[in-house]
């Protein structure tokens, strides 16, 4: 088996007395997705900021362990005291865990031209000493990579110029260009056209071709099969079942059947 | 106000500190100056704004009086600057008690009308311009730090903030650079061009009424205005020259201000 990527074993995340995320236990391998599905409130957008160390003190991280590997070290920032753990996760974010926001729009700084947000994470790139590669050296050929047909003007623009499609594109250039060695990718296609939605998944794919990891979180299951190798569910804080994306369909707990069941009403069953 | 008004704008703002420059070079003596035979010489190709009741050039005094304002409007930029940024973009991001802590201590600052401070400092220490500039940027530091606390509490939560920070950004410079720098800086120059304009005006005043401020034989656009007004015969430039410059570089200061946007929408 090989080394994880992300491995959470028994996460625990409290707001007051009150417990967001209990038990969530996950594992991400180097060229896998696992998509971790879920009911709106779940808990699975706050279990993959804690993998970034961007869960707010309060609520905070009480419990469970956490390792982040890029192949040739593993760290465990949960298990280091505050300030060495503040320090961990600032040094692996972007670096080895890449975001991949939901609100694609809002994700982008408004003030700035995507071209300029594209050359500061290259900036951070090479702060960090990962390679670039010889075929890409400017922001517009990340721009291409994402699947812009145009990226000499895409760089001119700011985020308020773009549509949901492109701006949800910006954001994967951004995360390839950051070069992270895996990528939580929160909803990446919720709010798309069909189209849009088909484009951006068959680029996550090339992602996972590359070797890249991803942490694939949606609620749309008809995604899950064909995208994803693993499949995680949540329901309350806790994942209640993890198995083969192929066998999602096979799922036995409650809030899976619960999920299926909307689906199939929504559009008729998986593809 | 319109594009060409705010270039208007701008070009009075760039003649005022041209004339700061030249005066810091000029060496021009206002002792030295005194002519009484040239009293009253109105505007001619000799003496371009004319003279006043003592025989001095109004254009060079003109020019020398934008020391009155423009080094202690810098000053007084400095010392708000100082005050209101620091704490009013910490309070911003961090929240909390310590947004609670600062806003108590502008609310103590801003109880006092800035007029009141200002004559309250120079009570206490004198009517020197760097007196006046430092209480005029003590007064105006409220006004400025808690327009960032608001902006930065307003930008902080927001996604692209969060995206990165992702991205391995640190805290430090998502605050210098993203929230203060790229999202803040016309807010900032906006609160410093009032506060020139509320130092000109404020200067003017004081000198226009003695007793404070700069006094002559020094010029000043207030006293310029004070001593020369009224004087029957006299040249009119010598006080309509110095009112305009009021008017006008009041009028540029807060019309540039308003201009003053962000580019991008945030």
């Amino acid at each position: 088996m090989p080394e994880p990527l992300l491995e959470l074993v028994d996460l625990r995340i409290r707001a007051g007395t009150r417990d967001l995320v209990h038990r969530a236990s996950l594992r991400l391998e180097p060229g896998r997705i696992l998509a971790l599905v879920g009911a709106s409130g779940s808990g699975k957008t706050l279990t993959a900021r804690a993998c970034l160390g961007l869960v707010a003190p309060h609520p905070g991280v009480v419990g469970g362990s956490l390792s982040i590997g890029d192949g040739v070290t593993t760290w465990r920032p949960l298990a280091l005291p505050p300030k060495a753990r503040r320090a961990a996760f600032r040094s692996l974010r972007g670096r080895v865990v890449g975001w991949l926001p939901q609100e694609a729009r809002a994700s982008l700084d408004p003030l700035r031209t995507i071209g300029s947000q594209v050359r500061a994470v290259l900036s951070l790139r090479a702060r960090d000493r990962i390679a670039l590669p010889a075929d890409r050296p400017r922001p517009e050929d990340w721009l291409a990579a994402a699947g812009f047909s145009d990226p000499s003007r895409v760089v001119r623009r700011y985020a308020h110029e773009l549509s949901g499609g492109m701006a949800q594109r910006a954001c994967i250039a951004l995360a390839l260009a950051r070069g992270s060695r895996f990528l939580l990718a929160d909803e990446p296609t919720t709010g798309l056209d069909p189209t849009v939605q088909a484009a951006i998944l068959d680029q996550l794919g090339r992602l996972r071709e590359e070797g890249c990891g991803l942490l694939l979180i949606t609620h749309d299951l008809r995604i899950v099969p064909r995208h994803a190798d693993m499949v995680a569910v949540m329901d309350q804080g806790e994942v209640v079942e993890l198995l083969p994306a192929d066998r999602l369909s096979q799922a036995r707990s409650e809030p899976a059947q619960a999920l299926l069941q909307a689906t199939a009403r929504i559009a008729g069953g998986l593809l | 106000m319109s594009r060409l008004g705010a270039r208007l704008g701008q070009a009075v703002l760039l003649a005022v500190l041209l004339c700061w420059l030249l005066s810091l070079v000029s060496g021009y003596d206002v002792i030295a100056d005194v002519t009484p035979a040239r009293a009253g010489l109105h505007p001619s190709a000799q003496a371009l704004l004319g003279t006043d009741h003592m025989g001095r050039s109004v254009a060079w005094r003109l020019v020398t009086a934008s020391r009155a304002f423009v080094g202690p409007g810098l000053l007084a930029m400095a010392v708000a600057l100082a005050l209101g940024l620091p704490a009013g973009a910490l309070a911003g991001y961090l929240g909390g008690p310590v947004a609670g802590v600062v806003r108590y201590l502008w609310a103590v600052v801003s109880a006092v009308p800035r007029f009141v401070l200002v004559l309250l400092a120079c009570s206490i220490y004198g009517s020197e311009p760097h007196v006046l500039a430092v209480a005029a940027g003590l007064s105006f530091a409220p006004g400025l730090g808690e327009a960032l606390t608001t902006r930065i509490e307003a930008l902080r939560s927001r996604e692209f903030v969060l995206a990165t920070r992702a991205h391995g950004v640190s805290a430090a410079r998502t605050l210098a650079w993203h929230l203060l720098w790229l999202a803040c800086r016309a807010l900032i120059l906006r609160q410093l061009l009032y506060l020139l304009a509320f130092y000109l005006v404020l200067e003017t005043s004081l000198s226009y009424v003695g007793g404070f401020g700069i006094e002559e034989p020094q010029p000043s656009w207030g006293n310029m205005l004070a001593f020369e007004f009224g004087i029957h015969g006299g040249n009119p430039a010598a006080w309509a020259a110095p009112a305009l410059a009021i008017w006008l570089t009041v009028a540029a200061a807060i019309g540039v201000a308003s201009t003053l946007r962000e580019r991008g929408h945030a």
